[in-house]
């Protein structure tokens, strides 16, 4: 894992004396309301429906033992004892005071943790495959890259007033792509050319919100030494001609549609010709010091072959369901890679209590190097899990409920707060993950469905990604009653498209219902083979639109 | 009159910034560009307005400007920051470049760095508070105008 040196530390003690400062001027009234906005905003602090909210910056994902345990103590000292993981990596706070927030900086900057830019319109965490350095087809580790375009984007001074936000997210593996990088405003994925060479192919103006689109390749192949001068390129064309007069049309992605890719392209190509090359040309030293930070742990040398493992795989379900879903071949023999869900009947999606947090870094400890990773799914990792202790990690998980063995069937929803803490959503969304749960507890039928991401978002904004989910729901305002929209046929992986709505929205009591229905349909046409998502791409919307729309009988 | 920070003190505004078609212009003057490109003459400088990126000025000698400003019509309007640094790091401008409008002192760190030096603050900000946050902070990662190596050619 990255470690701060003195220039990491000095960088963020200064931000925390910058922010206490901007504080104290806007409780003396020194700053005003519209001043202090885009100032918080950049340290991800929004005043929502209740209280303000604080993001906490966690790099592309990656967590020591020491940190999580920091987040669980801040959330009982400062908050209400929970925190709630987002889909970009990141952990947010529903309930801090403002006051305390310069005090909450300080504590987390004692543990090499921030909130800088995790909002406002500037460039965001940079987020990565959860698996990365791990899975064995990897084409390299992209967590050096993600730290240098880390360092690179932090208090960037020419992009910090943006036309709108700047997500960028990295994949390294041609199998998936679990960090959704073609709805981002860059998405990156690390490849090698035929000599062997390190770069990525730049793909821009994806996004969810108003206007979902899947990004286009700009680029097939920028290497490595030239990565950041080239997204230097991007963002200064975007920084000049992005719309700024209305901020639901300001995303790159539309910038991208007018000009077409080719236009933009060649505004771009203009634009590095003039820095290509120059002082921001990474050298091969700094990619060799990056990657010291991610050298694999002292592995033991195992196998594969594990007779208590296998005997117990065969004597319980349980566990049988649990290694099938929630854990993931590793890329040495004898380890395997082990989701905590966060994702248990009764808990909001992504939330953990602070009891969950400690619990999550003891397992880490106990089981896994001490580190964690958050995945873009809203769930935990422990990346390097030795085979012959998943019997007792199981135990332990089902102790502190990360044992719910559904990982990436339907009830391992995506989901934002909602209505219920957010001040700009249309509807509640956690009533619906709950309604939903409840409808479909039964393991042996979520097991028949299969593979199945149905994501839910209070608003247009779509920070559940309700467009990707291969069922969608997307809460609605109608004359002030909370209604909900359903689309199908998204997916955010290589393969990613943005659903279709199905009609006119429902009410909220009707939702489980309508999903069931769709699931019917489903499992009535499928083949053997197919995941829902297949099947929907082979018969389409019709017969999935009528059965929800269909009249009881 | 609101005076400027200039260099990191408080002095006197001797320029006056021409914003009309009425007001006759002199010396002293800084005019808006494209008022200047329609008919050259002798000024203290120009003003480009957000949505004029500095191309607009590609193959004027820029040196017989004293002052080029760069209206910030919003604090929120950022583009601003990149014409700054065109006109230092493409276009070679070594005078005096000026924020104008209503950019905020909490911007002045990043102002700094992409090259501006003087600061039209508007008529209700009070420079001498405003000059405490005149500091770019003391590390960073990226190369700036000031020195444009990225930490990593640092180290």
């Amino acid at each position: 894992m990255y470690q701060y040196d003195t220039i990491d530390h000095q960088l963020v003690a200064e931000r925390v004396a910058q922010f206490r400062d901007q504080t104290e001027r806007f409780l003396n009234k020194e700053l005003s309301e519209q001043e202090f906005l885009p100032l918080r905003l950049q340290n991800g602090l929004y005043v929502q429906r209740y209280a303000p909210m604080l993001r906490v910056a966690i790099p592309y994902g990656m967590l020591s033992s020491v940190q999580l345990r920091t987040l669980a103590d801040i959330s009982r000292r400062y908050d209400r004892g929970y925190g709630h993981f987002s889909t970009r990596q990141n952990l947010q706070f529903n309930w801090p005071k403002l006051e305390d927030v310069p005090d909450i900086l300080a504590e987390l900057a004692d543990v090499e943790m921030h909130a800088i830019q995790t909002s406002g319109n500037c460039i965001r965490n940079t987020t990565t495959d959860q698996y990365s350095g791990v899975i064995s087809d990897e084409i390299a580790d992209p967590r050096p890259y993600c730290e240098l375009i880390r360092q690179w984007s932090t208090f960037h001074p020419e992009y910090a007033f943006l036309p709108r936000k700047f997500k960028i997210a990295v994949n390294a593996t041609e199998s998936a792509d679990r960090a959704a990088t073609q709805v981002h405003d860059i998405g990156l994925h690390l490849k090698k050319n035929s000599n062997g060479d390190i770069g990525f192919k730049v793909i821009v103006g994806g996004g969810l919100g108003r206007t979902p689109m899947v990004g286009s390749t700009i680029n097939d192949f920028i290497p490595r030494a030239d990565l950041l001068t080239y997204l230097e390129a991007i963002i200064r064309v975007y920084n000049q001609h992005g719309r700024r007069d209305n901020k639901y049309k300001a995303r790159i992605k539309i910038l991208v549609k007018a000009l077409g890719i080719d236009e933009f392209r060649s505004r771009v190509e203009e634009e590095w010709k003039h820095i290509k090359g120059k002082e921001s040309t990474v050298p091969d030293t700094e990619f060799t010091r990056l990657q010291s930070f991610f050298t694999e742990p002292s592995y033991e040398q195992l196998t594969n072959s594990n007779s208590e493992l296998t005997e117990k795989l065969e004597s319980s379900t349980g566990f049988a369901r649990w290694y099938e879903r929630n854990t993931f071949p590793h890329k040495k023999e004898g380890y395997r890679i082990v989701t905590l869900t966060l994702k248990k009947a009764g808990q909001a999606p992504g939330d953990a209590t602070a009891e969950q947090m400690d619990k999550a870094a003891d397992l880490a400890d106990k089981y896994s190097f001490s580190e964690l990773r958050v995945s873009h799914e809203q769930n935990l990792v422990l990346a390097d899990v030795k085979q012959d202790q998943l019997i007792d990690l199981w135990n332990d998980c089902k102790e502190s409920g990360f044992a719910t063995p559904t990982l990436g069937l339907l009830t391992d929803m995506i989901c934002c707060p909602g209505g219920d803490f957010c001040a700009l959503a249309n509807a509640k969304s956690i009533p619906i993950a709950e309604q939903i749960q409840a409808e479909f507890e039964n393991l042996d039928y979520l097991y028949d469905i299969g593979e199945l991401d149905l994501n839910i978002s209070g608003c247009m904004n779509a920070c559940g990604h309700h467009h990707v989910g291969n069922i969608g729901i997307l809460g609605v305002d109608k004359k002030g009653e909370e209604f909900y929209q359903i689309s199908i046929g998204g997916a955010s992986g290589h393969d990613a498209s943005i659903g279709k709505i199905l009609g006119p929205s429902f009410a909220q009591e009707d939702i489980s219902e309508v999903i069931h229905k769709l699931v019917d349909v489903y499992i009535k046409q499928r083949t053997p083979e197919e995941r829902f998502i297949d099947t929907y791409r082979r018969i389409g919307i019709t017969q999935f639109k009528e059965a929800a729309y269909a009249k009881a009988n | 009159m609101q005076k400027l920070i200039k260099d990191g003190l408080i002095v006197e505004n001797v320029y006056s910034l021409i914003n009309d078609e009425d007001t006759p212009i002199n010396e002293n003057s800084i005019i808006p560009a494209d008022k200047w490109l329609a008919n050259p003459t002798h000024v203290a400088g120009i003003w480009l307005e957000s949505d004029q990126n500095p191309s607009l000025l590609e193959g004027i000698d820029l040196s017989q400007f004293k002052v080029i400003g760069v209206n910030f019509p919003a604090f929120a309007d950022g583009r601003g920051f990149t014409y700054a640094r065109l006109l230092r790091e493409r276009y070679n401008f070594t005078g005096e470049l000026r924020a104008l409008g209503n950019f905020i002192p909490d911007q002045l760190g990043y102002l700094l760095r992409v090259g501006f030096n003087s600061f039209d603050f508007s008529a209700e900000v009070n420079l001498e508070s405003a000059l405490k946050l005149h500091k770019p902070f003391d590390v960073k990662y990226q190369g700036d105008v000031n020195d444009p190596r990225p930490l990593f050619l640092r180290r």
